[in-house]
Order: structure tokens, then sequence, then C-alpha cells
């Protein structure tokens, strides 16, 4: 118990870490020497320590909004086993709660986009509320699968101990699927390349970023907070799918465990050097692939298990 | 069981005496509401201790000498009996301040004479023991809520709402009749025993025919037609019944009838499932089109069915497939919606209610910025939206989570059933999402922003009465949320009643899974506190300052730049086009010098569409054929009647 508090603080605290290292694999490839790779404490830090400025059209809910999203996302860490020890809290069922967690995370986001009054704004909320619609299904349709090899419906059944190196032993083949259908989520999710520039300069053209544009200060260090766990959580679950780790030696295995994720955070990082964004348009089909990996791969699984 | 009656007595009364003293018209509706609330209260209490002890109790009437009408409660009535008097309870008390301001008293107090009809008779639905009483009640439940839809009678399209209700109501019930002439047909007497003997294929009939039926009371896709007509029409208390509660007697309908008829085979759970997710799916999607707020909640409705479809026939399957935990978990999860989307509903249609009745507008694209003045109604209707949803910490989470558990359990089997419940996870899934966007987008657009037109601004909310019903249900949203444990075990005793086949579900495993949505809620409410904490931490001392919203550049911003309700939900329309088709209208802008110029947009329901070349041309064309008969003549219209007698003395 100690140990995986110890960790959900480690995750809490290194997830602005490996943010940067996007930044810095997007520099390396722009041919760029890129900020330091503790850019997000200094950003976060500079943030908590200024005031803010509130639009006069804004309500409670868009105070409410930064601090509910940030706490579904640490609210979902709690539940996530890193680096294959047992989450803090774990029961039957749990993997639903967490997505809907995040829906509610989502509900307070758009509603603070739509507290300011600002079309940018409705204009990024109403893609905010789209696009995880597919991702949803998506997920369930991979919760479907993980629950057809495993009969459980929590993530610690999944990644915990030997879970996944069980998986990989069970039906290596339609894994890799799920493993391409979670990354796509991954982007998807945290509003990355091909999907959102988190980068980009022009309003009309985000979805996450323009969403926030009206939050400061305090307020905007915690959405920022909330957006690093949440990338961390997905990307903690892309590693362990793809490293099933041994529990037996425990250092050892935090040290592959975290080598693991900075390697997910450069693909993240390389992804978004190596293609542009998809035409809004365009967002929806890409998404669907995942949905159709993750059908698929449950498919195969029919054969597997009998 | 006297006591029910007596509860019932009152409530009619209250309407009566209403009707009576019409001319002193706070008098008539103080007394109606007094007596309404009072009956419902006893009623309330007394379904809740039949409920807790799980008592049966049985009475029967001799009316005319000829029939018997009989009543009985069960598990399952008194866990619609909650449902129903605690929604016709907050519905009374917030009518008291909703109502008298039209100029015909009269008017008003039929209202309360009709609703007290309604309430009266949706209550011996779920208790009727044998054909006859439940076919009485059923036509009453159905003519009184007409007469309550048409309440506003002198606009042409509240008639026009009220005579396809009327419509859609008999031609279920005459579904529901021939349902119930299969049944006579083999058992030979009115009563609800015995129907278990009947053949496979009479089964098969009776089932289809009461589905149609009571699926058209429900709101079922395509059943669903008159529902976004007639619950807009109605006055927004009578909208939150019959839309938190009577369109549940078509599920009570349904449960009881599989439950007598006892139908073993897969086949219908596969049906109830697939009409399920048709309705869930398709019933979210024309509510996110809809930009009048009543209609959208009445979609809303459908889609709330269509979960309630989902996991009721997930509990079908279950049963089917011999796996008692997944049949518990589905029925219960589906009871359980019943009562959760009967606090959100009808908390979210008297939210909607004081809109219209503070800014008298519906549209939702000429509202805006309401939170702001009317921060209790916003609230509430926040909470209300949120549980619809399902997210947690609220209610709906909690239904929707057995639900999701029952249809995980039809994972683990083969072939039909795995492929439903995959049908059912990703379209609850699907469901949620899409209901997010629809929610968020109303109260984005009506609570938030800047107030669009004259209507929304300098709005206040008055009415405690009003107030006081919209606090206590959103409070019941989150109780319900945070501790499902009490409410789950009156489900599970309403299920019980289903006779399943288990001599007794055990009430642990599902005490487990209450237990932890309890915890989770806590652990994230923790954290929240936390976050608040540290956010308030930082906010110490620092300079806050108000200014207009940042413009990205643009400096003479005004309110009619805003994301509208249609434009936030036009690519999610798009996604769905086949199903929602999108009529565009706008005339071209030409010239150097453009006129101004409109938009106008709108979301075709298919099932709306189609009804007229599918089932309403045919019809007429059909009785047009028939129109030699109807000649006037009144020497041949009694050849007709002696006919008829002769016929029939064949037959009998």
């Amino acid at each position: 118990m100690i140990d995986s508090i110890l960790l959900w603080l480690t995750a809490i605290l290194t997830a602005p870490f490996f943010s940067a290292v996007i930044l810095k694999v997007k520099a390396f490839f722009a041919g760029k020497k890129g900020p330091p790779l503790l850019i997000n404490y200094y950003t976060l830090i500079k943030l908590f320590k200024k005031g803010s400025v509130y639009s006069t059209s804004t309500t409670v809910m868009f105070k409410l909004g930064p601090v509910v999203s940030c706490a579904t996302a640490l609210t979902v860490l709690l539940f996530l086993p890193i680096a294959g020890h047992n989450p803090v809290f774990s029961f039957n069922g749990d993997v639903i709660l967490i997505l809907y967690l995040m829906g509610l995370g989502r509900f307070f986001t758009i509603a603070a986009a739509m507290d300011t009054a600002s079309p940018f704004e409705g204009m990024g909320a109403a893609r905010e509320a789209y696009f995880p619609i597919i991702c949803e299904a998506a997920m369930f349709m991979i919760l479907i699968f993980f629950f057809r090899m495993t009969g459980e419906l929590s993530l610690s059944a999944y990644f915990s101990g030997t879970g996944s190196l069980a998986l990989w032993q069970l039906a290596g083949a339609p894994l890799l699927f799920i493993v391409i259908a979670f990354f796509i989520i991954l982007l998807t999710e945290n509003s990355r390349v091909p999907v959102d520039d988190p980068a980009t300069h022009l309003e009309l053209t985000m979805i996450h970023e323009v969403m926030v544009l009206d939050h400061s200060g305090p307020d905007f260090a915690l959405i920022e907070l909330g957006s690093f766990c949440k990338l961390f959580f997905y990307a903690a679950i892309t590693t362990q799918l793809m490293l099933p780790l041994d529990a037996g030696i425990p250092g050892l295995g935090l040290v592959v465990f975290f080598a693991g994720l900075i390697i997910v955070y450069m693909v993240v990082g390389a992804v978004e050097s190596a293609i542009a964004r998809y035409r809004m348009d365009k967002v929806p089909q890409f998404v669907l692939i995942s949905f159709a990996l993750a059908f698929f791969a449950t498919i195969i699984t029919l054969e597997l298990i009998t | 069981m006297n006591q029910f009656f007596a509860a019932l007595v009152l409530i009619v009364a209250g309407g009566f005496l209403s009707l009576v003293c019409a001319r002193q018209q706070t008098f008539s509706k103080g007394i109606a509401v007094l007596l309404i609330s009072a009956g419902c209260l006893w009623g309330l209490v007394y379904a809740m201790t039949q409920l807790l002890g799980a008592h049966n109790h049985f009475t029967t009437f001799q009316y005319l000498n000829i029939f018997a009408l009989t009543c009985k409660i069960d598990g399952l009535s008194a866990f619609f009996l909650v449902v129903i008097f605690m929604v016709c309870l907050l519905a009374a008390i917030y009518s008291f301040h909703y109502m008298g301001h039209s100029l015909s008293p009269v008017k008003d107090a039929a209202n309360y004479f009709f609703f007290g009809l309604l309430i009266a008779s949706m209550a011996l639905v779920v208790t009727a023991a044998n054909m006859i009483t439940f076919m009485l009640s059923w036509e009453i439940m159905s003519l009184s809520s007409f007469f309550l839809v048409i309440y506003n009678y002198h606009l042409p399209e509240n008639r026009r709402a009220g005579y396809l209700y009327f419509v859609f109501s008999h031609v279920g019930a005459m579904f529901i009749f021939a349902g119930f002439g299969i049944i006579y047909k083999y058992t030979g007497n009115f009563g609800f025993g015995a129907m278990t003997a009947l053949p496979e294929t009479a089964k098969v009939w009776a089932f289809f025919l009461f589905f149609v039926g009571f699926g058209s009371k429900a709101g079922m896709f395509p059943f669903h037609v008159w529902l976004p007509h007639a619950h807009p029409a109605a006055p927004s208390h009578i909208s939150a019944v019959m839309s938190g509660v009577m369109i549940k007697t078509g599920i009570y309908g349904i449960l009881r009838i599989y439950m007598l008829l006892d139908l073993p085979a897969p086949v219908f759970g596969y049906f109830v499932v697939a009409a399920g997710v048709v309705s869930g799916i398709l019933g979210v999607v024309y509510a996110l089109g809809q930009t009048d707020i009543k209609r959208l909640l009445a979609y809303s409705s459908v889609e709330n069915i269509g979960i309630i479809l989902i996991g009721m026939g997930m509990g079908m399957v279950g049963v089917s497939s011999h796996n008692p935990l997944m049949a518990v978990l589905g029925f219960s999860g589906a009871v359980f919606h019943v009562l959760n989307h009967a606090m959100f509903k009808s908390l979210l249609f008297m939210g909607a209610g004081m809109v219209l009745h503070k800014t008298g507008t519906r549209s939702i694209d000429a509202l805006g910025g309401l939170l702001k003045s009317m921060k209790i109604t916003g609230m509430a209707f926040i909470i209300g939206s949120l549980a619809i949803c399902g997210l947690p910490p609220f209610n709906g989470f909690a239904g929707e989570f057995f639900i999701y558990m029952g249809s995980f359990k039809g994972i683990g089997l083969d072939q039909a059933p795995f492929a439903m419940s995959i049908v059912a996870i990703v379209s609850l899934a699907v469901i949620g999402g899409l209901a997010l966007a629809c929610f968020t987008r109303v109260v984005g657009i009506v609570f938030q922003g800047e107030p669009r037109t004259k209507a929304a601004q300098n709005v206040k909310e008055t009415g405690s009465t009003m107030l006081f019903s919209m606090g206590m249900l959103a409070a019941g949203c989150i109780i319900i949320g945070i501790f499902p444990r009490f409410f789950f075990t009156m489900c599970l005793t309403a299920v019980s009643a289903l006779n399943l086949g288990y001599a007794r579900i055990p009430v642990t495993p599902f005490e487990l899974m209450t237990g932890h949505i309890t915890f989770a809620a806590f652990v994230f409410l923790l954290v929240v506190l936390v976050v608040a904490g540290v956010r308030s931490f930082f906010y110490r001392n620092k300079p806050v300052f108000r200014s207009g919203t940042w413009g990205c550049g643009f400096t003479q911003p005004t309110v009619k730049m805003q994301y509208t309700g249609s434009s936030y939900a036009f690519d999610i329309i798009g996604f769905f086009r086949p199903a929602a088709p999108l009529t565009e209208y706008h005339p071209p802008v030409t010239g150097r010098f453009p006129q101004k110029t409109h938009y106008k947009s709108h979301v075709a329901d298919i099932a709306e569409r189609h009804m007229d070349s599918a089932v309403v041309r045919p019809v007429l064309y059909l009785f047009d054929k028939l129109r030699w008969i109807q000649h006037g003549d009144i020497h041949l219209y009694i050849g007709y009647i002696l006919l008829a007698i002769i016929l029939l003395l064949f037959f009998i």
C-alpha cells in the first residue's frame, strides 16, 4: 500500500517531465535545441505564482472546471497499476468508473469553456464533445477484449504482477492490434497531432488549447497538471502493454517501466514531427481505425479461447 | 391495501375539489396541491413499507357483478408505486407556483382534476392484477394525460400534439388488447395467472403484440413519434410526470408480461436489446438536433428508455443462458435506471419549466447566461445533466454501472449472447458520449455564456415551491449516486418479484458493488477537496481581476457571435447523417453589397418522416376505398348492427 502511494506521487511529480520529452524530440526533428527537460515545472511554478483574470461572462463553473478536471486525472491515477505494482485502490469494475470519471472531467472542461461566451471556445468544446464519443466506443471495445482474456474488470487484473505477460502468452497477435488501437486513443484523448496540435498558433484549428484560452494563473496550472497526468495514465498503460514486466526484481521492473515510458513519449514526439494534423472531418475516420482494430482483436480471440 | 386506496381517493378528491371551487383561483389551486401531495406522501410511505417488508397484498372488488376488479401489490408494483408517488409529490408541489397565471381558472382546475386522475390511474396500472382492471386504468391514464397535453388548446400545434398522442396511445392500447385477447383465448379467464400454460407460438405472438403496445407508451423507437410533440405541449410539471413516470408504465408492462409469460427463449432478449440500442442511439442523436429545450428532453427520454431496454434485454439474455448473476444485474440495473431517470428527467423538465416560465421561450438559441441570474435553477439543472450523462458520483452512473456489469457478464458467453453483449456495451458507451455532448450543449448554450436575446436578460427566479422541488430532486440525484446501496436493495426486491427462478437473490455480492461505488465517490470527492484546497492556497493574497473574454485579438465581440446550439451539434449530427438527415435553408449571398440573409436548419426524425408515407397514406387510402359503407342512411346502419350480431352468434 505504501509503495503504491509512493508510486502514485511519483507519477504525479514526474508527469510534467515526461511531457517535456515530447518537446525535446520535436525540437530534435526540427533541428533545434529545444526547451530544457524541466520546462513544464518552470511553467507550473510560474503559473502558481501568478494571479488570475476572470472574464465578466464567467460563473462558478469556470472555476470548478480546472479543479474537477485535475481531480479526475489524479483519481484515475489512483487506480492505475504502475510498473507492475498494485494500484492504490482497485475493485471489480473500476475501469468503467475510470472511463466515466474522465467523462466527468470532460464535462467540466467543456462547461468551463462554454462559460466564457467566446465563439472559439465554443468551437473547441464542440470538437471536444465529438471525438471522445468514438474514443469511448473504442475504449470499451478494448475492455471487452481484456474481459474476454481475463474475466476481470479492473486495471490491476490486467497490468499488476504478471498480468500483461499472461496476456501476451495467451494472445500475442491480437494484443498488437490493441497496442496500436490504444496508442490512437492516447493521441486523440490527449489532443496530440494528428488529431489536435497543441503548438498551433491559430485558435480556429485547436481543440483542447482553445478551450482553456481564458484560464490563467493557478487555475491554468491545475489544467496543465491534469493534462500531464492524463497523458501519463495513457502512456503508462501503453508501456505496460508493450513491456510485460516480470515483478521478480522490484528495482529492475521500475527501471524498465520508466525506460519504456520514455520510449512511448518519444514515439508520440516522433509521430508529431513526422505527420501533420488531419483535417477536422478526417479525425473521426482516424479514431474509428482504433475501434476497428480493437474489434478485430476481440474477434480473433474467439478462436483462441473457447 | 386500504391505505393505498385511501391515498388514491385523497388524490382524486383533491383534483375534484379544485374543479368544484374553480372560481376561487388560489383556493382551488391550494386545495388541489395540498390534497394531491398529501395523498402522494401517504402512498409513498405505504409503498415504501410494502417494498421494504416485501409483503404481497391482494384485493378484489366486484363490479356490476360481472367483472372483478383486482389489485395486487408485490415487490415490482411497490417499486413502481414508490417512483410514481415520489415524482408526482414533487411535481404537485412544483405546480403551486408554476400554475395559476392563466386567465381561465377553470382551465387550471381541470388541469388539477386530470392530474389527480392521472396519478391514481398510474398507481392502479402498476397494481392491476387482471386484464379488466389493467385496461380500465390504462385507458383512464391515457385519456387523462391526453387532456393534460391539450392544456393550452388554443395553440394549433398543441391540438395537433394532443391528437397525435391520442392516436398513438390508442393504437398502442389496441395492440395490448390484442395481446390480452390471445391470452384470453387460451386461459378463458381475465386473471393474470396461468399464462405460462400458453403454447409457444401464442406466447411469441402475445409478447410481440405487448411489446409494440407497451413500447409505444414507453416511447421506444419507432413508436416514439408522439413523445417530442406531447411533452413540450403539456405544462412543465405534467411533462415531468409524463416523461419521468408515465412512460415507465410501458416498461412496467413489458416486465410484468415477461414475468407472467415466462419466456425462456433467447430471441426475446436479443429483440429487446436491439430495440433498446436503436432507441438509445437515435434518441440521443435527435435530442442533439433539437432547438426546443423541452423537445430535446423528450428525445432524451427515448434515449433513456433505450438504456432501460438494454438492461432488461441483457437480463433476459442472462435468464435464457442460465447466468443468474447477469440476469439479476441486467434487470436490477434497468429497474434502478427507471428510478434514476424518473428523478433526473423530472428535475430537468422542472428546470426547463422554470426557464420557460421566466423567459417565455423554449428555444435554446434565444437563451444564454441564465446561470448568473438563476443560480439555484442553473445548479439543479447542471446536477440533472451530470446525472443523465451517467457521470459519477451521480445516480445515473450507479444505474448504468450495473447494466455494464451485467452486459460484461455476457462477454464470457459464446456466439449470440456474446455478440449481443458487445452491441450492448458499445452502444452504452456511444450513448454515454452522445448524452455528454447533448447536455453540455444545453447547459453551455442555455445557462452559460451571455444572453443571446432580450428574453434571457434580467430574469429572476421566483417561486419557492418550484425551487424546493428541484432542490429535493437534485439532492436525491447526489444521495443515490453516493449511497446507492439502500436504493439498489429496493431494486433487488422488485426484481425478485419477477420470479426468475432463483429462489432468493443473495444481497451480499451486490452490496459489495454498491460499496465500491460509495467508496469511489468518497475517494473522488476527497481528491476534489484537496485540489480545491490547493487552489485556494495558491489564490491567497493574489491579484484577481475581472475583464472581458479574450477575443483572440478581436475587440468588438457581440453576443451573436457565440457558438449556437445548432453549430455545436452540427458535426455530430453529420456523423449520423443517414439516420438524422439535416436540411438547411439559406438564400445565397449575392452581389457586392449583399442584403440581409438568414439561415435555418432542421434535423428530421426518420420515423416521423416515413410515418406519413409508410403508415398514414396507406391507411387513408384503404379507408377512402371503404367510404361507401358510410352513406348516411340510418336503416342500413341498423342493418349493419343486426348483421354484426348475427355474425357474432356464429362464433360464440
